[in-house]
């Protein structure tokens, strides 16, 4: 039910019980998680392991888990929209150790492209607390754009970026 | 490949986002205390999301539970063993409106005995907080006696009952 997609050098593919493990080890890392609610215990972690597949269940679409393709698992990222929330969100998560390789970017082609062709969305967005410098970068290199700003369920205010199909003067 | 079980008066059936709004009043109520609320109703559905992926990680999870005569929505019973759990358990959220006959014990002897039955469970415990008088009330009804206090990673502590196994009950 829940597609694989293959990049250059990524596979996406549905969350598993053992991706538990990847979770854990990117939760634990209070650094590296602390732009997703982090630091959490093995425990909390296997709770969003249970509420990411959840979602594909409830949705139709959501996050994948992204590995090399060696099948070493080196984070996660797709496509969310929690009932209450303003917009639908690319989003995604890496080990800290698999950053600054451009695995972010790629996976969050694959998807946006997913988004498009496979569930026929006419455009993709995300958004990211201010504080986030981080995926706001990300954002721009996808060639999004800020749209507009909303506040949140959770109280907190965000811009939301619309992403372009494919960003301007990328290879084809 | 989330299993219907039928008894006598209810349906036990995947949750979907028609429940949303019973769990959200769930959530909202005091009755939630017990179990970790109350909730907002955005996290509502992150729970229930969970919920429904817990199905997928484990191959059993909790049913949303149906009156067969009205449709009503009359809460949550099943096979539930997120991670930081000591083992598996059977559990059980009953709505307000639905309390008082035996809805509660009808749904969870059907959850066990398809969990002895077909997801190889030998035994089963479930985790109750001290003050849920109901909820412990029910537990005996259904064979289950103390065990002990389990501390969980949360910080909070739970009593944990045993259910007889399927040897016993057959």
């Amino acid at each position: 039910m829940i597609p694989t997609l293959k990049t250059e050098r990524l596979v996406m593919r549905a969350p598993v019980e053992a991706d538990a493990a990847v979770y854990a080890a990117f939760y634990a890392d209070a650094q590296g998680s602390g732009n997703y609610g982090g630091p959490r215990r093995a425990d909390e972690a296997y709770h969003v392991l249970c509420r990411d597949l959840g979602h594909w269940h409830l949705k139709g679409f959501g996050k994948w888990v992204v590995t090399l393709r060696d099948g070493t698992p080196v984070g996660g990222c797709g496509l969310v929209h929690p009932q209450g929330w303003p917009s639908h969100e690319l989003t995604w998560w890496l080990l800290r150790e698999q950053r600054g390789k451009g695995y972010a970017t790629e996976a969050s082609r694959a998807a946006i492209a997913f988004a498009h062709d496979t569930l026929g969305w006419p455009a993709v967005e995300t958004h990211m607390r201010d504080e986030n410098t981080g995926a706001r970068r990300l954002a721009e290199r996808l060639g999004g754009r800020k749209t507009r700003r909303e506040t949140f369920p959770d109280g907190v205010t965000r811009d939301i970026f619309t992403l372009p199909r494919r960003a301007a003067g990328a290879a084809a | 490949m989330i299993p219907v079980i039928e008894t006598e008066r209810l349906v036990l059936r995947a949750l979907d986002a028609g429940d949303l709004p019973a769990e959200e009043r769930y959530w909202a109520s005091d009755r939630s205390r017990f179990t970790g609320g109350p909730k907002a109703p955005h996290e509502v559905w992150r729970i229930v999301a969970a919920m429904l992926g817990h199905w997928m990680l484990r191959g059993y999870g909790f049913w949303a539970v149906e009156e067969k005569a009205t449709g009503a929505y009359c809460g949550r019973v099943g096979c539930w063993h997120p991670g930081e759990w000591p083992e598996a358990e059977i559990g059980w959220t009953l709505m307000p409106e639905a309390e008082g006959r035996g809805i509660a014990a009808e749904a969870a002897l059907a959850a066990r005995a398809h969990a002895y039955r077909h997801f190889g469970w030998t035994t089963a415990i479930s985790t109750i907080d001290a003050e849920n008088t109901r909820s412990k009330a029910l537990a005996a009804r259904l064979g289950a006696t103390f065990e002990r206090m389990h501390a969980f990673p949360q910080g909070f502590a739970l009593e944990v009952w045993r259910h007889p196994g399927p040897e016993a009950l057959q």
